[in-house]
């Protein structure tokens, strides 16, 4: 699994799509706190990522869209399923490279945190609470994007896929309150952004991750006898 | 040893490969021919466990590709038909990638790298990106990676497709080199190329075997007459009346003036007879002198191209029969009356059912009986595994017995002379 780990993490940045979304990234953050946080004179950090969790929903498919699909349209995928390595090593390499990309994104945050120790004293426990809350948050949504990018060879169709549900994901809540339990950024909001860590969101995160990596390995067996 | 068995894959309706069996010995070089479409790279596809097969085996060493995958595919090296590459590596990146998939160990590998890269003519481009090289080079770098690791098996799918003459005789000779300690698969549209390259060639058209067999064989086989050419300068047009006093002859045909003077005939005889050394002393008797004279042997070629025609013709004849049979059966219900007709086609839908069932019941039969076959072959396996490994545990505690007993003398004896 390493190779498969390393090789696909390195062509993040072989592209330029890795420099692209940490850019991005970095910039609607810069954005965040400065608005959220900096010119309120606070040194509430986790503030800054109440605005950056809405974000991720359309930067997230920028990593997500190409794991599979561009496997599939240039037949490389063909290269990887004859290895002597299984489907599940195959979908859990490329998830852990893509999820490391997502995780270094979020630890570069913690260069707002040592500005606000430059002119106060933020709260570590309540920031690292709120960075790692991040992270589950931005991984569940890296797990749904592979999913959806091993549904379609095309990826635009696969971001677009993504992005409608991520959307309807973060609008669900506001219809009926029956969604309010199962709503990931819900479950970022309720807790982590607040600096307490909750078992049920935990979970929550942690088995939406887990539920779709599984899915994109049945997806991928499924089609080795439909194809 | 490849084995494959009643093999078949359908795409809905559709039948891509159809109950195909066949084997393929240790170190053989096997050749996949078949036209467009035929099912070539389906097959291949299967082989490698890159697709499952709708019902049927695939067995390579022993090992059962959809039960044990891992183990099968560490034993294949798989050159994909169009070449697919990750643009963005470098070559020598790309071959360090398919090592490292394939569990070559880190120790080894520089070196296993560089020799591979060697072998396909590489090592000058290995720096460079993927995406720049030309069709030849990309050809060569997924050659490259299906070598890495040295597996055992080895299956191409058209490798010489794109390459410049001189590079297809390198591919060329590179296989013929692997072919003495690898079993190689290879597909191609050059028949001339397989006829050289392969020992056995196996042929599909629209998903169904039609052959198994060495090249020579079947040469051999569509060759049904003795065709001899020759041009000969015949000033007073005897050809005809001399041709009749030889014996055997079946006929003789005008091809064409050359127009200096030389005509060109075909003689034809019988498969068993050989006409030129009667040809070579007759004609100038005769007044015809021969300025050349040649056998025409059936190629390759000709033998595939008669074998799909035959084939070809034969499902068609087939069809035909069943349409007429379709349409003698309407007229019949177009002369009963009302009555009588509805009577009669509840009848013969009864009876296709009563025949698609029997057709399914025997299918059912014939894989239970396969399956109870597999399930006899696998036992046979396990039980020669496990008697080995007795032999071997035995052979292990005799050995160890019997160095107890020569401790025991040495010690005795050492004693002995104290």
């Amino acid at each position: 699994m390493g190779a498969i780990i390393k090789k696909e993490f390195k062509s993040y940045f072989l592209s330029p799509i890795g420099y692209i979304y940490i850019g991005v990234f970095l910039l609607t953050c810069s954005i965040f706190f400065y608005l959220d946080v900096f010119a309120y004179l606070s040194t509430d950090f986790p503030y800054m990522f109440g605005s950056a969790a809405t974000i991720l929903t359309f930067i997230v498919p920028l990593i997500t869209m190409r794991m599979f699909s561009e496997e599939r349209k240039n037949g490389t995928e063909q290269l990887l399923l004859t290895s002597p390595r299984s489907i599940t090593q195959i979908v859990l390499g490329k998830f852990i490279a893509a999820a490391l990309v997502v995780l270094v994104s979020v630890l570069l945050t913690l260069i707002y945190f040592g500005i606000l120790c430059y002119f106060g004293e933020p709260q570590l426990g309540k920031s690292l609470v709120a960075i790692l809350g991040f992270a589950l948050l931005a991984i569940a949504y890296v797990s749904f994007g592979m999913f959806a990018s091993s549904l379609t060879e095309n990826q635009v169709v696969s971001a677009v896929i993504t992005i409608a549900v991520f959307i309807l994901l973060w609008f669900l809540p506001s219809f009926s309150s029956a969604f309010v339990d199962f709503s990931l950024m819900e479950a970022f909001y309720e807790s982590f952004y607040l600096g307490t860590i909750s078992i049920k969101n935990l979970v929550l995160l942690v088995s939406f991750s887990a539920l779709f990596v599984v899915f994109t390995i049945m997806v991928l067996q499924r089609r080795k006898s439909v194809k | 040893m490849i084995e494959v068995k009643h093999v078949t894959k359908k795409y809905g309706n559709f039948t891509a490969v159809d109950d195909i069996s066949f084997t393929i010995k240790d170190n053989e070089v096997v050749g996949f021919l078949g036209p467009n479409g035929a099912g070539k790279s389906t097959t291949m596809n299967m082989i490698t466990g890159y697709i499952e097969p709708t019902s049927g085996k695939i067995i390579v060493n022993d090992y059962d590709i959809s039960k044990d995958p891992k183990k099968v595919k560490r034993q294949i090296g798989y050159m994909p038909e169009s070449t697919p590459l990750y643009n963005d590596l470098t070559v020598r990146e790309f071959v360090n990638y398919m090592a490292d998939l394939k569990y070559v160990k880190r120790k080894e590998k520089k070196e296993r790298v560089d020799k591979v890269l060697k072998d396909v003519g590489l090592t000058d481009v290995q720096k460079k990106l993927i995406r720049n090289l030309s069709r030849g080079y990309k050809q060569r770098v997924s050659m490259a990676g299906a070598l890495i690791g040295d597996p055992k098996v080895l299956i191409l799918d058209e490798p010489t497709v794109g390459l410049d003459p001189k590079q297809i005789t390198e591919i060329r000779d590179l296989i013929r080199k692997l072919g003495k300690n690898h079993t190689v698969i290879l597909s191609s549209h050059i028949l001339s190329e397989v006829s050289q390259i392969c020992e056995k060639v196996i042929i599909i058209n629209k998903g169904k075997l039609l052959a198994v067999d060495t090249p020579s064989n079947l040469e051999e086989k569509f060759e049904d007459d003795n065709r001899i050419y020759v041009t000969v300068e015949d000033e007073k047009n005897k050809i005809n009346k001399v041709a009749k006093k030889i014996k055997n002859l079946k006929s003789i045909e005008f091809i064409k003036d050359k127009n200096d003077g030389t005509k060109e005939y075909e003689l034809i005889a019988d498969k068993s007879t050989d006409l030129r050394k009667e040809i070579f002393n007759l004609f100038p008797k005769n007044d015809i002198n021969i300025l050349e004279l040649k056998k025409t042997e059936i190629t390759l070629e000709d033998a595939f191209l008669k074998l799909i025609s035959q084939k070809e013709t034969e499902i068609e004849e087939k069809k035909k029969k069943e349409e007429e049979k379709k349409a003698k059966r309407e007229e019949e219900l177009n002369k009963m009356s009302k009555k009588d007709r509805k009577e009669a086609i509840k009848q013969d839908k009864k009876e296709q059912r009563q025949k698609e069932k029997d057709e399914f019941n025997k299918q059912w039969e014939e894989n239970k009986k396969r399956e109870k076959e597999e399930k006899e072959r696998v036992k046979e396996v396990k039980k020669k595994i496990k008697e080995e490994k007795t032999a071997e545990r035995v052979q292990n505690k005799t050995e160890k017995a019997e160095k107890k007993v020569a401790k025991a003398k040495e010690s005795l004896e050492k004693g002995g002379k104290k």
